[in-house]
């Protein structure tokens, strides 16, 4: 059902879930900030000179955010075969091709940064507490154990993702962050499709908090780690460094899954 | 020249189907188009124009499952990312023929029943073989039945429902070109990237041409079924649109589809022509991978 | 599109607490959404809804407030008070708005 704009906050919530949900929502949208931006950046950006130092920080950091996106790329698709419905599955086709274009625009940029065969070597250059997180999500999708794959990649990972871009675009040169902003687009899509789904699933199924609570316990030590290191790589002073997990930490706690 | 890892890539899929063929349209029709009167308005012919819409409806969710099940198997980047605009393609097909439904009358909270009661037993045992490939991670059995059987049986389906309802049904026909575009790149890739890995691993072959024979099988037999039962629906069908002809509607011409006239065709006439079309088809795609197509019992 | 419930015969507004509020929205002071707000997260025709947020500084108008979930400040056409709903399309959230512990108004997520 398309919505009617002159009343877009009077409309019934099922209606509105129907439309954002679906694939015309998700094209309408991306069009706004991706047409004349190939590989997510306009033409006319300038390649910066980056010093030895800086270039060789930004390509670890481009590898770590490239697992990240490989990750979701494989939990997101991987998800779509036990999504509970329709529209669910839907928005993940949707999610899916966003998280194929941030790796693949990732991969162009570290080309750009004279990268070799970046597809080859990123795994090796990326944070190791990532990887380790990677494993545990992938893990919950092979047992198509929907509320913890859920929370781990709609929840946990994009809301790494999402602080650790946004800390970045401010040091980041320009077309890394003109790229980075488009990613970002994209991903508060997907943190409040996270947040939004287990919220409603948990307002009918209370008891299944018990559970997540379990699963975030044991996946917050990585989540840490890995915010740590990230601001670490980008740069960011200690002080700033707290603000980095909030955006997570606000979310969990709005879910009810607070210690 | 385009090279795979060009052609495969999201951008090229994002400047050749949203920003291409897909600009302008919504639900992969002309913006406000309408199924037309006779379709509506004729209980025969809208229940079976309902019955078709659920079958394609049914096919495509098994290829939204397959393709983005076969991401996490795919031995590169490249293969993730053209797998990943195919999932998308996918869940736009399950989104346009669903939204028909809606359009054809079926309400929101009957979808589910209506899709049960009509999907045919055939069709969906020929997407659970193939889902059974997906299911173990077997990305070259998995690519082979749905990027070749799956979507070779879809490609010629919706080629020739696009014929049969260019002048009658401009929004059903607009909505099937869309597409018909985005299977020819699935069609592409299957051929492609599969007659490399299939060379690289011979031994496969036995099992792949089985799942072949197996998926064949029902997908003659889901023919069988929708062409020989419908027969009254089709004549209703006909008659209406002459009916709607003579009080000013849109006049059928006859659309000769690899050499049966759609507008005149017996029911038979037309399971044989789009069943011989599609295994003419997989013959000649299995044969340029290296396959020897294996022709099923005749339902 | 209208309200369902208006296009049936035995519809009584008088009894409809909507109605009933309808005379205190009234007062409400109205606001022309027409501006280019220069965010591109939405499809065209919902973008006046929306704009970025400028960060703690930023001021809100009676017709904003910020979603907590994404950070995107959200507009509507009509002053916000305690108790309206409204709807961040850039992160799909259903929200409420309420008077925070500082006595601005704030939105929470209905889930």
């Amino acid at each position: 059902m398309t919505l009617e704009a002159g009343e877009l906050h009077e409309r019934d919530h099922e209606g509105f879930l129907s439309e954002v949900h679906s694939f015309e929502f998700w094209f309408q949208s991306v069009e706004g900030y991706l047409h004349g931006h190939p590989h997510g950046v306009s033409p006319s950006t300038p390649f910066p000179e980056l010093a030895p130092d800086r270039r060789a920080a930004l390509v670890a950091t481009l590898s770590t955010y490239c697992v990240g996106e490989l990750t979701a790329l494989e939990g997101a698709s991987g998800m779509i075969g036990f999504a509970p419905n329709r529209a669910t599955k839907i928005f993940l086709a949707t999610q899916v091709a966003d998280e194929a274009r941030h790796l693949e625009v990732l991969l162009h940029r570290l080309a750009e940064l004279g990268v070799e065969d970046a597809e080859a070597g990123f795994e090796a250059r990326a944070n190791r507490h990532l990887m380790a997180f990677r494993e545990r999500l992938l893990a919950y999708v092979v047992e198509k154990d929907w509320l913890a794959a859920l929370f781990a990649q709609n929840v946990i990972l994009e809301a790494m993702e999402f602080a650790a871009f946004q800390t970045h675009l401010r040091t980041a040169d320009a077309r890394t962050a003109e790229l980075l902003g488009g990613v970002l687009k994209d991903e508060r899509r997907h943190i409040g499709f996270g947040e939004n789904a287990l919220g409603r699933h948990l307002a009918s199924h209370p008891d299944d908090r018990r559970r997540l609570r379990e699963v975030r316990q044991s996946l917050e030590p990585l989540v840490f780690a890995t915010f740590e290191d990230a601001a670490l790589q980008v740069g960011l002073p200690a002080a700033e460094r707290p603000e980095i997990a909030r955006l997570y930490l606000d979310s969990v706690a709005r879910l009810g899954l607070g210690t | 020249m385009l090279d795979a890892r060009t052609a495969y890539s999201i951008q090229y899929w994002l400047e050749s189907c949203p920003q291409g063929y897909l600009l302008h349209t919504e639900f992969g029709h002309e913006r406000g188009a309408r199924e037309p009167g006779f379709v509506l308005e004729n209980p025969v012919v809208r229940e079976e124009a309902i019955g078709t819409t659920v079958q394609l409806v049914v096919g495509e969710r098994a290829a939204l499952a397959a393709s983005s099940g076969l991401i996490n198997a795919a031995p590169d980047a490249a293969s993730k990312a053209f797998l990943a605009t195919q999932t998308l393609d996918e869940a736009r097909h399950v989104e346009i023929f669903t939204q028909r439904l809606f359009d054809l009358g079926v309400k929101r909270d009957e979808l589910e029943s209506t899709i049960a009661h009509h999907a045919n037993p055939h069709l969906v045992r020929f997407a659970e073989i193939l889902l059974e490939k997906v299911d173990k991670k077997d990305f070259v059995a998995g690519v082979v039945g749905q990027n070749i059987v799956l979507e070779g049986l879809a490609f010629s389906t919706f080629e020739m429902m696009q014929a049969a309802n260019r002048d009658t049904n401009p929004k059903f026909a607009r909505t099937l070109s869309g597409t018909i575009a985005d299977e020819r790149r699935h069609v592409g890739f299957g051929e492609n990237r599969i007659g490399s890995l299939l060379r690289e691993q011979p031994g496969k072959k036995p099992e792949i041409e089985r799942m072949q024979k197996d998926m064949a099988y029902h997908m003659l037999a889901t023919l069988a079924d929708r062409f020989r039962g419908q027969s009254a629906a089709m004549q209703e069908a006909r008659r209406a649109i002459e009916e709607q002809a003579s009080h000013g509607g849109p006049t059928p011409r006859s659309h000769v589809w690899h050499g049966t006239d759609l507008s005149k065709a017996e029911p038979r006439e037309m399971e044989a022509v789009l069943a011989e079309t599609v295994l003419k088809e997989f013959k000649t795609r299995l044969a340029r991978i290296g396959l020897d197509y294996q022709s099923p019992e005749r339902p | 599109m209208r309200e369902p419930l208006l296009a049936s015969a035995d519809f009584d507004p008088a009894e409809d607490a909507g109605a009933r509020d309808g005379a205190a929205r009234s007062e409400r002071r109205r606001f022309v959404l027409l501006d280019d707000t220069g965010f591109d997260e939405v499809p065209a025709k919902y973008r006046r809804f929306y704009r970025r947020w400028r960060g703690p500084g930023d001021v809100l108008a009676e017709n904003e407030v910020l979603c907590p979930v994404c950070r995107v400040v959200i507009r509507s056409a009509r002053e916000l008070r305690p108790g309206d709903r409204v709807y961040c399309m850039p992160c799909m959230s259903r929200l409420e708005v309420v008077r925070g512990e500082a006595g601005r108004l704030e939105a929470i997520v209905r889930y």
